[in-house]
Order: C-alpha cells, then sequence, then structure tokens
C-alpha cells in the first residue's frame, strides 16, 4: 500500500492554499491558452516558464501550475479546433475531422462537452496508469547505469526521428542541434571553454529559457505576421445542443481503447498527443468500419477517440519526464528543464527522495482534471468568447510576457537579442519543415547524453563494449534498432 | 530549393564545429573520451544528414511574397527596438511604443493602437512589478517610481 501512502503525501502537498490556487490558475490559463489558435501547450508553457521562475515559487508549485497549463491546454485545444477548424496545436488536428463537421450541423455544444468529456476520461484514466506504472517504472530504472541511459536517450531519438514529422532526417537535424547547443559552455570534465566565441554570457552555456522562448515564443509572433495576412476566421455558433447520457455509453469503448493507447504512446520517449490521436482515431476508423460509421462527417466516435488520446498521452509523457528524467513530449522536455532550473534532477530517486514533488504533483493532476471538468461544461461560453479575442491585442500581450520574463532572469539585454536571433532562426526552421520539440529535447539531454557517455567509457578505460554489457542494455539497443527499422518494414509489408 | 541552402550552410557550419572541437586546448585530461569527441561525433552526424538533405531535398512548399517578408523584418526591427529600448526607456515607455507598432501592424487604427498599448503597459506594469515583484525596468524617466 506504498502507493496509498505516497498518493496521501500528494495529496496533502495539492492541497495547501497556495498549489490548490496554482492548480485552479494553471488549468485556467491553459485552458485560455489552448483555445487561441496557434498558441499550444509548448508555446504557452514556455511563455510562463520564465515568470514562474522569478516570482519565486517553490519547484513543486511551479511544476504544478506549469503542469496545469500543460493539460489545461491540451483541454482547451479543441475548442478552435471544434468550432473555427483550427486546431489550437498540432495534438487537436484530429479533433477538426469531426468536431468541426458536429458543429456546422448546429451541434457545436455536444461536440464541446462531448469533447470534454472524452478528455476528463482520458486523463484520468492516463492518471490512474501513472499511479501504478511510474513508482514501478522507477523501481526499474534504480538499476540503470551510463551505459543503459545511453542506450536510453539513443532509443528516445530514434522514436522521435522515425515517428515525428515526414522526414526523419530533419529530425535529426533537430536533435543535433539541440545536443549541440547543450555543448556550449564551460566543461564540467576538464573547465575548458566551448563554442563560447569569447562571449562571457555564454560561459555558462546557453541558457535554456532563452533558448526556449526564442524558439517557441518569438518564432510564434514571426509565423503569426506572416499568415495574419490571410487571416478570416469564422465562428461557427454554439447552439443550444447538449451532450446527453446515451453519447457517453456510446462512446465508453472508444474512450478506453483511446486512453490505454494514448498512455502507452505518450510514455514512449519523444513522441507526444499529435501521434497518440492520430494513431486513436485511425484504429477506431478501422474498428468502426461497415459499423454504421460517417467518420469525417461528424461522427462522435472520431471526436471521443483522439480527445481521450490526446489527453492520455499528456499524462503518459510525464511517466518517462518524472522516472527516468527522460521527456515523453516536447512540452515535458520544457518542464524537464524547469525542474533543472531548479536543481532537481528527475530520475529513478526522484519519487523515494522527494516525494513531495513527483507525488504532489501526480496529486495535483487529479484535482487539475476534476477542475478543469468543471470549467469545461458550464465555462464553455466563457473560453468561446475569447476566441473571438483580436490578433491585435493578443500579439502585444505574448511580446510583452515574454521580454518580461526573459530580462527578469538576470536583467541583461543580452538575453533578449539573443532570444530574438534564436526567433529568426527558429522561423526559418519551422518553415522549412523543422520540428522544434527534437531541438528541445536534445538541448535537455545534451549535458546527460554526454556525461553518461564520458562516464561509461571512464569506467571501461576507453572501451566501447561496455555499452553493451548487460541484458538491458541489449534489450534498449535491439527496441532502438526495431524503432528505427519498424516503420520500413511494415511499409514493405504493405505493398 | 531552400532546403539545399539551408543544409549547406549547416554543412559549413558542422564543419567549423569540428575543426573548433579539434583544436580545444585541453590542458589535462582523466577520462579517455575528454571534450572533443562528443562534438566531433555530432558535427559528423549532422554533415552526414546534410549531405543527404542537398541530394534529397524536400520540395519546397514556402513561398513568401514580398509583403509578408516586409510584414516579418519590420516585426524583427520592433523587436530588437524592444531589447534597445527595455533596460533604458524602462518597461512603461518601451511597452507603450512597440505594442502599439505591433497592435498596428495586426491591424488596429493608430489611435486605438496607441491607446491599448498605454493601457497594457500600465496595467501590466503594476501586476508584473508590484504584484509579481519581478524584476521590470523602471527606466532612467521614472527612476523613483
Amino acid at each position: 500500500m506504498d502507493v496509498l501512502h505516497y498518493l496521501s503525501i500528494g495529496f496533502s502537498v495539492a492541497l495547501t492554499p497556495l498549489n490548490l490556487g496554482l492548480v485552479l490558475a494553471g488549468c485556467f490559463i491553459g485552458t485560455l491558452i489552448g483555445s487561441l489558435p496557434g498558441i499550444g501547450p509548448i508555446n504557452g508553457v514556455a511563455i510562463l516558464l520564465p515568470l514562474a521562475y522569478s516570482i519565486g515559487l517553490p519547484p513543486e508549485s511551479a511544476l504544478i501550475l506549469l503542469a496545469g497549463v500543460y493539460y489545461g491546454a491540451e483541454y482547451g485545444g479543441r475548442i478552435s479546433s471544434i468550432l473555427l477548424n483550427v486546431p489550437g496545436d498540432a495534438g487537436a488536428i484530429m479533433t477538426t475531422l469531426d468536431g468541426y463537421p458536429m458543429a456546422k450541423h448546429g451541434e457545436g455544444g455536444r461536440a464541446l462537452a462531448l469533447s470534454a468529456v472524452s478528455s476528463f476520461f482520458g486523463s484520468m484514466g492516463a492518471l490512474l496508469l501513472m499511479v501504478i506504472f511510474a513508482p514501478l517504472l522507477s523501481k526499474l530504472a534504480i538499476q540503470f547505469g551510463p551505459s543503459e541511459y545511453v542506450w536510453l536517450m539513443l532509443f528516445a531519438f530514434t522514436c522521435l526521428a522515425t515517428m515525428v514529422g515526414k522526414r526523419p532526417i530533419k529530425t535529426v537535424v533537430g536533435v543535433v542541434i539541440g545536443l549541440l547547443f547543450a555543448t556550449i559552455g564551460i566543461d564540467s570534465g576538464t573547465g575548458i571553454l566551448r563554442f563560447t566565441m569569447g562571449i562571457p554570457n555564454l560561459f555558462d552555456g546557453v541558457d535554456f529559457l532563452v533558448v526556449v522562448i526564442g524558439m517557441f515564443a518569438i518564432s510564434e509572433v514571426l509565423i503569426l505576421l506572416e499568415s495574419w495576412a490571410r487571416n478570416d476566421l469564422k465562428l461557427t455558433p454554439v447552439g443550444k445542443s447538449f451532450i446527453s447520457f446515451s453519447d457517453i455509453i456510446a462512446v465508453k469503448w472508444v474512450i478506453f481503447r483511446s486512453t490505454l493507447s494514448g498512455f502507452l504512446i505518450g510514455v514512449l520517449p519523444g513522441t507526444g498527443a499529435s501521434i497518440a490521436s492520430a494513431v486513436a482515431y485511425g484504429t477506431e476508423k478501422r474498428f468502426a468500419e461497415g459499423k454504421d460509421e460517417h467518420f469525417g462527417t461528424g461522427d462522435i466516435r472520431g471526436l471521443a477517440a483522439p480527445e481521450a488520446a490526446n489527453n492520455a498521452s499528456a499524462a503518459g509523457s510525464m511517466v518517462p519526464m518524472l522516472t527516468l528524467g527522460i521527456p515523453g513530449s516536447g512540452t515535458t522536455a520544457i518542464l524537464l528543464g524547469a525542474l533543472l532550473m531548479f536543481n532537481i534532477t528527475p530520475g529513478p530517486l526522484l519519487f523515494e527522495q522527494q516525494p513531495n514533488i513527483a507525488w504532489g504533483l501526480i496529486a495535483s493532476m487529479f484535482i487539475g482534471n476534476i477542475a478543469l471538468l468543471v470549467m469545461n461544461l458550464p465555462l464553455i461560453g466563457l473560453f468561446v468568447r475569447l476566441l473571438s479575442i483580436k490578433q491585435s491585442y493578443l500579439v502585444p500581450i505574448i511580446v510583452m510576457l515574454t521580454f518580461v520574463g526573459i530580462y527578469s532572469i538576470h536583467g541583461d539585454t543580452f538575453d533578449l537579442f539573443f532570444m530574438i536571433v534564436l526567433g529568426l532562426f527558429a522561423f526559418i526552421l519551422r518553415k522549412l519543415g523543422f520540428s522544434l520539440a527534437p531541438i528541445i529535447l536534445g538541448l535537455v539531454l545534451g549535458e546527460v547524453l554526454e556525461e553518461n557517455l564520458r562516464r561509461a567509457l571512464s569506467i571501461s578505460g576507453g572501451d566501447w563494449s561496455i555499452l553493451l554489457n548487460s541484458i538491458m542494455t541489449y534489450v534498449l539497443a535491439f527496441a532502438t534498432v526495431a524503432a528505427l527499422t519498424a516503420p520500413r518494414i511494415l511499409k514493405a509489408f504493405k505493398h | 530549393m531552400f532546403d539545399r541552402i539551408f543544409a549547406g550552410a549547416l554543412l559549413v557550419l558542422s564543419g567549423l564545429i569540428a575543426w573548433t572541437a579539434f583544436h580545444f586546448d585541453v590542458p589535462f585530461q582523466y577520462e579517455p573520451l575528454g571534450p572533443k569527441a562528443f562534438p566531433i561525433i555530432l558535427s559528423i552526424v549532422l554533415a552526414t544528414s546534410c549531405v543527404w538533405m542537398i541530394v534529397k531535398p524536400d520540395k519546397n512548399s514556402w513561398y513568401p511574397t514580398k509583403e509578408i517578408l516586409i510584414k516579418i523584418v519590420i516585426g524583427l526591427m520592433i523587436m530588437v527596438l524592444y531589447a534597445t529600448l527595455f533596460d533604458e526607456m524602462g518597461f512603461i515607455i518601451s511597452t507603450t511604443i512597440v505594442g502599439a507598432i505591433f497592435s498596428w501592424l495586426f491591424g488596429e487604427k493608430p489611435l486605438r493602437a496607441f491607446l491599448y498599448a498605454l493601457a497594457l503597459s500600465l496595467i501590466s506594469y503594476f501586476l508584473l512589478a508590484d504584484l509579481m515583484e519581478l524584476n521590470v525596468p523602471t527606466g532612467l524617466l521614472f527612476g523613483d517610481l
């Protein structure tokens, strides 16, 4: 009954007035951010991270707030998908397929309510799975040595490369760019300076926050500037329709299956909500074949599946972050960076040594999910009205928040200029079809990867065979090769 | 086409990285791998990927018009201006100026854009500096605020 004991510790952390307030605030802000088209969870968390850091919140409270924004935004992403046919973020793309047709038929209210309920069950189910599996995984991970960690990270990068984006090679380039960012600064092993170009501000390495804000928020502003010219979004009226009990009964198995697959895909390192929702949608479509299906024209199963899956994957992606220190998605990569900034190293020992952080976060997610459901059923009108906020009011706020956030860390304008340069770089990358999540993942994991590789080779005196010295390393190496080759083999079989 | 140019630039960069890493002056080291190897390995991976991208580039789907490019350049210039003014002029003045330009760029009428930015900067200053106690520059003009 260890779990219950730790969970009670978690709830005692999560139910303090400060943390309770932060969960609610995080969920509210998250839904708001998610519902605005274009600004997804990753941008929301990125923009708020420096603020949370500078206010001087204790680490568990900051994490609770940011996590609330994360899964709140996964909830909110569906609102613009359904009403505008514009996904709030990549994870909500599949929601447009059946959600928007429903809204067009005058069933906007039903679609919003049903998706809120599916999201709720998806994340609650995933949370329960997390409570069961996270401690087990962390027990397994305690036995990990440097070689295992090297393989684990290679596995994460391989999963990312083969599953995210159209061109795996671009993901590889992204990861390498991120890893190279991580080498900038004083080398911890020998104390020499690497790639600092003589700039004192870089001696400590590139600031994680500056990279995240520059790459996500600043490039987002540039993208908004570009797309504004052809922007005429029409809000579909919500209507008075509402979810019925029979709707929920009709999709209960859809939600169950999608939660399981969403959670599993979330746990896989590197892959996030967009893949989870796509897989769940595809699965349900195949399941329903022939059985009175009108997927793509407003089928409630096509709406429930991606919503349950993307919220389940948000919870799932926290599992490897907390237990292994390997983020499961782009947004958890940012959360991981946040933990590192607070001098907390996530990993197998986190659950044992700092249960208030790991379990406080998990408990807060239970509270947050209930709060989100409550917020999303009666308050949906409020968020819908926010969709019509003009970009001419929104963009100045985003720009201001990013500048204040970055400036308040060191009080140095160098960071502001550096952030803009990175923003331009990221804008070019995005326009060329690169995804930014691999870069953040590379940046966060770069130091750990190099450290573990060097440690492993120190132990062996330079003998590379140490990388294959235990059953676990063989398993992980095999998994890496499998992840690398599986998509090709599957393709070959299809033809 | 853009893919090839970009990959070419990255290829040059990976060469530079390898060259720089190779010339790191390491006075002493206890471990076999040292600080050079990791960046060199990365630059090799990067170079290989870039060659691949040059051989097999993606079809270009981005055709920026002149109007879009101008908007982006203006946007970048305003942000650089913001960064320059932020410390010296202080949060309130710089945010008003920059916020007004952005609001105008996104289609607001000039006067309304200015009033909106002014209100935004004053309210945010109170929220950020007083309520959240963040390190927000007051600037030379309002040094004693």
